[in-house]
């Protein structure tokens, strides 16, 4: 792997772990505007009932999420310490190639081979493990793509049930837009993710 | 890499440098070997960078499963950024190094190689057949930094002090004193912080039978241009940035 594939899988695994904090801020916002949106149709009573299951379903849309990021972050993590050893793995490699080429002529010359091998050995190990990283999180992405798009559905539906809401209308066109802003957001920043994932040539 | 041995009896001193294919940018170095009939300690095995020519060059005259020891005298990249090259190539070797950097020289990669750190007082390498010194040199110019002394040998290996910004090929002993004196002056008194680390050294190093003065970059002191160099080092006020 060389040295420019190393940076972009850093900037890669880096720029990953940023978006996915995003998204968790965003998670969390959608939560509290669950909990809003239900003190309001508690308030609102009779004309808010449709509502109610409404909020009960985003909040745990936004746990779900929740869940789903903090496994993802693991993932992530998992996956930089692994750019990491790669790195260094794939440093090693060049570094003792460049030994056995200069050493061609040296009395030891042949003592470095085990050190040689054991290094390609990791290397290779690092980098099946790596592709195997890189898809399951890409599974892991996908996953946080549902509850994002089913926030968005719903976020639909409570705006038809606020309109019966009276005067309570527009508090909840308020949190039914919120969670459709916020789901787009996830939405988004998860895309992004993918993309910054599939930048990483996992091939070799 | 040229290599030039230094002491020759039942082991041997050998000093790497003047490599003529370091980039340009990076400070030259001269690493330094003890070898014995079957161990081999790396003292100060240099940069990333060098990692290849040194083993490349080590690899004359040890087999790599004999290269047992390293040293570093401090945490200075140009000492040890090597450290995560040789853990790979050494999984079974020790690092000699301050107990005070293992946190800081850690970040080099270290998951391989037993690091062994070195009290404030120092303390000793054994080789098995060789035993060798080590001797406190601390805020010389590393807060934590130490030489190597070899007794039967009469070798002091002394970092930075003594340092002096050389042309790739230059000769690898002090030859005119005097004419030396102005390659070291600005080295010591900026890189130095202490005058009173300094006596302290001094006063040390004159206790010791020295016929090789071996610093980390520079030509080497022998005979009585080590007594110059102490005498020299002494009256000399470095800290001179504040
Ligand atoms: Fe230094
Ligand atoms: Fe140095």
């Amino acid at each position: 792997m060389h040295v420019s594939q190393h940076k972009s899988q850093f900037v890669a695994v880096a720029s990953i772990a940023a978006e996915l904090s995003a998204v968790m801020e965003v998670a969390k916002e959608i939560s509290l505007a669950a909990a809003n949106a239900k003190a309001i149709a508690f308030r609102a009573g009779e004309k808010a009932k449709g509502f109610q299951p409404i909020t009960d379903f985003i909040n745990e849309l936004a746990k779900e999420t929740i869940e789903l990021v903090n496994n993802i972050n693991e993932h992530a993590l998992k996956l930089y310490r692994l750019t990491v050893i790669e790195y260094r793995m794939s440093e090693a490699c060049r570094r003792f190639e460049s030994v056995a080429v200069r050493s061609a002529n040296a009395t030891y010359a042949t003592t470095l081979k085990q050190s040689l091998d054991n290094a390609r050995q990791r290397r290779n190990d690092c980098q099946r493990q790596f592709a195997r990283h890189v898809s399951e999180l890409l599974a892991q992405l996908a996953d946080v793509m549902h509850p994002a798009r089913a926030a968005r559905v719903i976020a639909a539906n409570s705006r038809i049930e606020a309109s019966q809401a009276g005067e309570y209308l527009q508090s909840l066109q308020a949190v039914a837009e919120s969670v459709d802003n916020a789901a787009q957001i996830i939405h988004d920043k998860v895309h992004k993710c993918r993309s910054a994932l599939s930048v990483i040539n996992t091939d070799e | 890499m040229k290599m030039t041995k230094i002491y020759e009896g039942n082991y041997q001193w050998i000093m790497y440098g003047r490599d003529p294919n370091k980039p340009d940018k990076i400070i030259d170095t001269n690493q330094y070997v003890v070898r014995t009939a079957n161990r081999c300690l790396l003292i100060d095995p240099g940069g990333v960078e060098l990692f290849a020519p040194m083993l490349a060059a080590v690899l004359h005259h040890a087999p790599v499963d004999e290269i047992t020891d390293l040293f570093a005298s401090h945490q200075d990249p140009d000492i040890i950024s090597s450290l995560g090259l040789w853990d790979q190539a050494l999984p079974h070797a020790k690092l000699h190094a301050a107990g005070l950097w293992e946190g800081f020289l850690r970040h080099f990669g270290c998951d391989s190689i037993q690091y062994v750190p070195i009290q404030d007082n120092g303390g000793v390498i054994n080789l098995g057949s060789v035993e060798l010194q080590i001797i406190p040199a601390h805020y010389l110019h590393s807060s934590a930094n130490f030489n190597i002394y070899d007794p039967q040998a009469k070798i002091l290996f002394s970092g930075d002090i003594g340092a002096a910004l050389e042309s790739p090929d230059a000769p690898v002993f002090v030859d005119n004193f005097d004419a030396h004196i102005e390659k070291m002056r600005y080295f010591h008194q900026r890189w130095m912080p202490s005058n009173q680390a300094k006596r302290a050294w001094v006063e040390r190093v004159r206790s010791l039978d020295i016929d090789i003065l071996a610093p980390q970059h520079g030509r080497m002191f022998k005979g009585n241009d080590v007594k110059r160099f102490l005498d020299w080092f002494e009256s000399l006020q470095v800290g001179i940035a504040v």
